[in-house]
């Protein structure tokens, strides 16, 4: 249990010294990781681990995934980025992907915020109203 | 048909909303009963979180990369990875007086096979307990017809009186007696449309108890015809830790319905032994420290902020009372465990359940040297006031008297006197289960021992004395029952009316 937290606290502040005014370095990531590797420290992979999810963590928070049923036009795409970067921040990555299982409209997600707009959601929506 | 298209279109236009915001998250781990999220960022606490397939959670812990959700139904279907998302809602419960008669489980879902139940009103399961300014002294009586208790450890409209004792003592009994008691005063008040009596409602809340108890105990209802007045809250063993945590909750949240709307409301936990074993599971699984006996740190607060929201209030804040009889398992008569002290010191009294006296035939086995109401005479009628002013001392006093005495030295006469009337006393109080004694019969029967009618019976024939004179009033002397209820005081002329009754009785006794 002592040992669990202590990798913790150690992963938890490996990724402090990562962050550049708040934001996640690329670099300071690699080198983080390339000198652990090196250390030889007994839970090196275990802090790793943690690392690693508290990277994955802080992608999450500057990502949003925009998905809809066919290929959204460039100018369209332009306003939606244009959009949600006035919401979430100029540090957010926005990804497009085709999804047809969507059948139409689209959905965002952004963070831990959905905005479904898509037909099979408002399906979903009216099987659980009937 | 057209009502059909229309409900169709209904539904369709319903499900037509614009895409709104929802905050998700991801279930990062599964494991009993507990699902630690991540995401979630703008969940709050105790918040309703769903989880899909018609599950729901609710939101314990908030850490910094994730949240701790305990989870309602069946969370086998769950799998590690699955998107859940806020509600922006606490958790409700229905409540209203079409939930009497029914037994529900924690989220007042029927279980009892008799149809679903049409609640217009919901009320949150957490919620602050009564303030100082709405609430009023405690002044009328929960009349248990257990004669020792109504005579001994009165219990007010409002209060919360402990049932605490070993297992196999009586416990659930007392509460038992007192909803169908409470029955039968509603059932009496409601035939003779006396519009004055405040009929009490009752909410059983039963906590990691048997199906089969349960089953037994809705039975006893049912055949005692208490159920119209009653609701049973089921929360048994096989039911997820989460459930046995709520279920008071959901309990306290429906006799505060009565309480807001101006009626009143019993509310029997049975038992917070088992549901701080519950808490304790959960808190465990969520990583929270653990203190003595591995209960967390805020198992206090569990049941004080249950047990605060018992309350009596002012005529503009709905002019109700929520009472609660809460219920402790003790291992081995040990009061000075954690959790039995917890709730000594949060009641307003209690009444301890002594299994020696138990196994010597004195039933119920309350042991009135340590039983104590803290409200005291301030919920009796004022006949029983006259009556059992002096009981409880003398009753304590014999029982001192009695342990010197079984040396077999001998005693003075006066010593012995005392000691002769507390025998009978305490045969007096024996009563057998489901058989609630009306408290005019109670005052009549205590008079007649008082003024010493019963000194020559033997001890041994007390119970039949008692049955006789309770028949002799019942067949012959109902008027002056009915003046006993009505005036609820033994003034001059009643004490005379009962000094020729029990005259005329002493007459017949052979």
């Amino acid at each position: 249990m002592k040992e669990t937290q202590q990798v913790k606290r150690d992963a938890k502040q490996l990724f402090r010294l990562c962050l550049v005014n708040g934001l996640l370095d690329e670099n300071r990531v690699d080198q983080v990781v390339q000198r652990v590797i090196e250390t030889g420290y007994r839970n090196r992979f275990k802090v790793l681990a943690e690392f690693r999810r508290w990277v994955r963590l802080d992608r999450t928070q500057h990502m949003a995934t925009v998905e809809s049923a066919t290929p959204l036009s460039a100018e369209f795409q332009a306003s939606l980025q244009a959009k949600l970067l006035q919401i979430y921040g100029e540090s957010l990555s926005v990804a497009f992907a085709v999804d047809p299982t969507l059948i139409g409209g689209i959905r965002i997600a952004a963070r831990d915020d959905v905005y479904d707009g898509s037909v099979r959601a408002r399906l979903a929506a009216l099987k659980t109203a009937f | 048909m057209p009502d059909i298209l229309r409900e169709i279109e209904n539904q369709i236009s319903q499900a037509k909303t614009p895409a709104t915001k929802q905050n998700v998250g991801t279930i990062r781990e599964l494991a009993d009963g507990v699902a630690k999220v991540e995401g979630l960022s703008e969940a709050m606490l105790n918040e309703m979180i769903d989880l899909g397939s018609g599950i729901t959670g609710l939101a314990l812990n908030l850490e910094e990369t994730e949240v701790g959700v305990i989870l309602m139904g069946d969370y086998t279907q769950l799998e590690e990875g699955d998107e859940v998302r806020t509600t922006g809602k606490l958790l409700q419960v229905p409540v209203g007086k079409q939930l009497l008669g029914r037994v529900v489980d924690t989220l007042g879902e029927p279980v009892d096979g008799k149809g679903p139940i049409q609640s217009d009103a919901f009320y949150p399961v957490e919620r602050m307990a009564s303030g100082i300014i709405s609430r009023r002294p405690i002044n009328h009586p929960v009349q248990t017809g257990i004669m020792s208790i109504d005579a001994m450890i009165p219990i007010g409209r409002g209060q919360r009186e402990l049932i605490i004792g070993d297992r196999a003592t009586g416990k659930t009994t007392i509460c038992t007696d007192t909803i169908i008691n409470q029955a039968r005063l509603n059932k009496a008040a409601e035939d003779a449309g006396d519009t004055g009596y405040r009929p009490l409602y009752c909410i059983y809340v039963a906590i990691g108890q048997k199906e089969s108890s349960i089953a037994r105990l809705t039975a006893t209802f049912e055949k005692a015809g208490a159920m119209p007045w009653t609701t049973i809250v089921a929360a048994p063993a096989a039911d997820s830790a989460t459930s046995q945590y709520l279920a008071p909750f959901a309990g306290a949240a429906m006799g505060e319905w009565f309480m807001d709307n101006g009626m009143d409301a019993l509310v029997v936990y049975d038992d917070l032994s088992k549901h701080a074993v519950a808490y304790r599971q959960i808190s465990l699984v969520l990583k929270r420290p653990s203190g003595r006996e591995a209960y967390p740190g805020d198992v206090f607060y569990l049941h004080s902020r249950l047990l605060e929201r018992a309350a009596c209030v002012e005529e503009k804040y709905g002019g109700g009372s929520v009472t609660a009889l809460p219920i402790i398992e003790t291992q081995a008569g040990d009061v000075s465990a954690y959790i039995p002290t917890n709730v000594i010191s949060i009641t307003d009294g209690q009444i301890y359940l002594d299994s020696d006296l138990f196994y010597q035939g004195i039933r119920p086995a309350i042991s009135v040297g340590i039983s104590v109401s803290r409200v005291g005479s301030a919920a009796q009628i004022k006949a029983m006031k006259q009556m059992a002013g002096h009981l409880k001392g003398d009753l304590a006093q014999f029982e001192e008297l009695a342990h010197f005495a079984q040396f077999g030295s001998e005693v003075d006469a006066q010593t012995q006197a005392q000691i002769d009337r507390g025998e009978r006393i305490v045969e007096l109080f024996k009563q057998p289960q489901y058989n609630p004694i009306p408290v005019e019969i109670q005052v009549a029967v205590i008079w007649l021992v008082q003024n010493q009618y019963a000194d020559d019976v033997p001890v041994e024939r007390i119970k039949e004395f008692q049955a006789k004179w309770t028949d002799f009033l019942t067949d012959r002397q109902a008027e002056l029952l009915k003046k006993i209820a009505q005036e609820k005081e033994l003034g001059d002329a009643l004490q005379a009316e009962l000094k020729d009754a029990a005259d005329a009785f002493k007459g017949t006794w052979k």
